[in-house]
């Protein structure tokens, strides 16, 4: 019992770093249609930030303070200056430009900072407290809690503000959206800003367990894609409890199930991403998109 | 981008095939590639960039920090009576296996050997191609023993000692100890982690006062090993033998041991065991010992501060490879040693052939190049064995290492 227990929270530790991921991409899917695959390594870019003004003695929430400013400004010229080229046209051009963002930062990062592993410091200590047998280290605890903050902020952002509905009707519709006054190209900079303020929360929460390197986020990259798909584009809340099973359902399934085991395990949140596809197309908890014609 | 590339191509050609020419002057044997009467190229395929660059911008640095001191004092005088220096032609492979083989390809025809390269499945990939060439491999740092067999690997010899070396030293320490121990093993699910596992078990096989409770693999992929952790430690373990090879998930077990309150005696490989890279942000020292081999002397560790080779070592680092800190990782020291052996072979060879410089290879014994620990040393005469295949098990102090004899209870 004891062991199983410790296995359920395991999962939910490490699928709440894929929720973070994840939470960036949908917003930035919400606000602009598209899915970006250079998300995490924006966010790596933005821990290198915060690691960097650490580095010149700032109190450790400062500079992730700090980084998550600058990280909005980042986001929004990113998308200003170059993805805006790419938005009007076809949705896969503008894929494979994510994809090539994601090898530039990376190979950016890698520039300045050298693909050695560095050590960025927790906001939270090292503790553990004991839960019914099982034990949760305080950083598990503090990244859960993070994560569901901010779960929590984005749903209510988007379904209740006047913002989070500007935000969304422009990437439903750009041109209708621009017609009754919404200004399109300055919402879009928001959305990407604020999904880059996000990915550098993601990538302050997730250094100090992976240690700081350029690739840091890869793998992270791909379960949090499967959160994406799994809990429906559109819903925080539905991404969240999906990058939980998928933490969770991994590390049942590689112990319970002989013939899984921890060699087979990374099989597990596609496999149920196949057969959730094809019950629920759009997802465990996303809406269906209608298109009129 | 395509015609980019082709470009850099036509370049890189153009230059390997004006490397090779000069060299048939027609003198007793015909000079290989790579060396001429005042030079010696030397090629690497290393990675640079990607998961493994720390280590692999070690391979390079040391190989230049011992290179840059013996050429700044003029050069090595070879066995034929020229003095040449040497220089070091470094390829960024990322540890991608075709990246290494397209590396080798480009620099097969302009330098006169490879060497020091990092990588189990990097350096297999060119292999074959190499032996077919004709084209030295050797004193690559690679645990895989295929490259230190001479009937299947005629142009090859691998430097550091093989994954089943470290891991046999363990087991033997272990099986040694008076009491009785349980083991928990977690490994990579490839060569590597298998090598280990396989030498530890060849050592405590009929160690009555060994038994393995419980084995569990991971992939070098995985971001975390928390839920194997989970599932060793309900074993009942008193000891972990870890063939992990990744750098932070070794920080992460050594943290998630303590937190689930499990703490065992640990073994780790010598890649994978920094002080300062994984044993301190690892916190290591809550555990009641933390044990690895080695064969050379760590700078970081108190006792070696003073240490005539390491201070020498460190400033070389710093003046010729432009790596100014003390090293992380022990590959740095690694390919300092190679540049030492390296010479050795260089002053032996009287004939300017890689046919020459394979065979002057096979002859270096009891050679304690710097930085060795006492008790290892260089010897490339015996069969299936890479260079170095002695090494001292050593234990974590909370700031270094210290050689141990025997298992204390």
């Amino acid at each position: 019992m004891g062991t199983f227990l410790q296995l359920m929270i395991d999962g939910l530790s490490t699928g709440s770093i894929y929720a973070a991921l994840a939470l960036s991409i949908v917003l930035v899917h919400q606000a602009t249609g598209l899915i970006n695959f250079a998300q995490g390594g924006m966010a790596v870019l933005s821990a290198y930030i915060a690691w960097v003004i650490y580095g010149f003695g700032a109190p450790l929430i400062v500079a992730i303070l700090a980084a998550v400013i600058i990280s909005f400004f980042l986001g929004a010229l990113i998308e200003r200056y170059l993805v805006r080229r790419f938005e009007r046209g076809d949705p896969d051009t503008a894929v494979v430009v994510t994809i090539g963002l994601l090898t530039l930062i990376t190979g950016i990062c890698a520039w300045f900072w050298t693909y050695n592993n560095q050590l960025f410091p927790s906001l939270f200590p090292l503790d553990t407290v004991q839960i019914a047998g099982a034990v949760i280290s305080v950083r598990s605890l503090g990244t859960i809690v993070v994560i569901v903050a901010i779960m929590l902020l984005l749903q209510a952002l988007f379904v209740g503000t006047k913002l989070g509905l500007a935000l969304r009707a422009v990437a439903i519709d750009p041109s209708s959206a621009a017609l009754s006054g919404i200004p399109v190209g300055r919402n879009l900079m928001i959305g990407w800003g604020l999904a880059a303020s996000l990915g550098a929360i993601a990538g302050v929460l997730v250094a100090p367990q992976l240690t700081l390197t350029p690739g840091m986020m890869d793998s992270a990259l791909v379960y949090a894609l499967a959160a994406v798909i799994l809990g429906g584009l559109t819903s925080p809340i539905g991404v969240v409890v999906a990058a939980w099973l998928i933490g969770i359902l991994e590390n049942l399934a590689a112990v319970y199930v002989p013939f899984i085991g921890h060699d087979l395990k990374i099989a597990v949140p596609f496999v149920l991403v196949f057969v959730v596809l094809l019950v629920r197309p759009q997802g465990l908890f996303g809406r269906k998109s209608v298109v009129r014609v | 981008m395509v015609a980019g590339i082709g470009i850099v191509a036509v370049l890189v050609a153009g230059c390997s095939r004006g490397g090779a020419e000069p060299d048939g002057d027609g003198g007793a044997a015909a000079a290989s590639p790579g060396i001429t009467d005042t030079t010696i190229t030397l090629g690497m395929t290393t990675p640079l960039s990607g998961g493994t660059a720390g280590p692999g911008t070690c391979t390079v640095a040391g190989l230049k920090a011992y290179f840059g001191n013996v050429n700044a004092a003029g050069g090595i005088e070879f066995g034929d009576g020229k003095t040449r220096t040497v220089e070091i032609k470094a390829l960024d492979d990322e540890y991608d296996p075709q990246k290494a083989k397209a590396n080798y390809d480009q620099l097969k025809g302009s330098v006169f050997a490879m060497t020091a390269g990092l990588g189990t499945p990097t350096n297999r990939a060119w292999r074959e191609a190499a032996i077919a060439d004709e084209v030295p491999q050797v004193l690559i740092q690679t645990g895989d023993p295929l490259f230190s067999n001479k009937e299947e690997s005629p142009w090859q010899l691998g430097f550091v000692p093989v994954y089943q070396n470290e891991g046999e030293a363990f087991g033997e320490l272990l099986a040694g100890a008076g009491g009785e121990h349980k083991v928990a093993i977690l490994s990579q699910n490839d060569d590597y982690g298998e090598g280990y596992v396989e030498g530890f078990k060849s050592a405590i096989e009929g160690a009555d006062n060994i038994e393995i409770v419980k084995e569990l693999t991971y992939e070098a992929t995985d971001t975390s090993v928390d839920a194997q952790l989970t599932e060793l430690a309900a074993s009942g373990a008193d000891v972990l033998f870890n063939a992990m090879s990744i750098t932070p998930l070794v920080i992460s077990s050594l943290q998630k041991v303590q937190e689930i309150g499990w703490l065992p005696s640990l073994f780790l490989p010598s890649n994978t065991s920094s002080p300062t890279a994984i044993l301190e942000p690892g916190g290591a020292a809550a555990l009641p010992a933390v044990y690895t081999v080695s064969f050379a002397k760590t700078p970081q560790s108190p006792a070696f501060a003073e240490d005539e080779d390491v201070v020498t070592f460190l400033s070389d680092l710093a003046e010729y490879a432009d790596y100014p800190e003390a090293p992380a990782f022990p590959h740095c020291m690694w390919s300092y040693m190679i540049g030492a052996t390296l010479e050795q072979v260089f002053t032996k060879m009287t004939e300017p052939t890689r046919e020459d410089f394979m065979a002057q290879l096979r002859t270096i014994s009891d050679f304690e190049a710097p930085l060795m620990l006492p008790g290892t040393s260089v010897d490339t005469t015996e069969d299936d064995q890479p260079a170095v295949s002695t090494v001292q098990v050593i234990k974590y102090n909370g700031k270094g290492y210290e050689a141990v004899e025997s298992w204390d209870e």
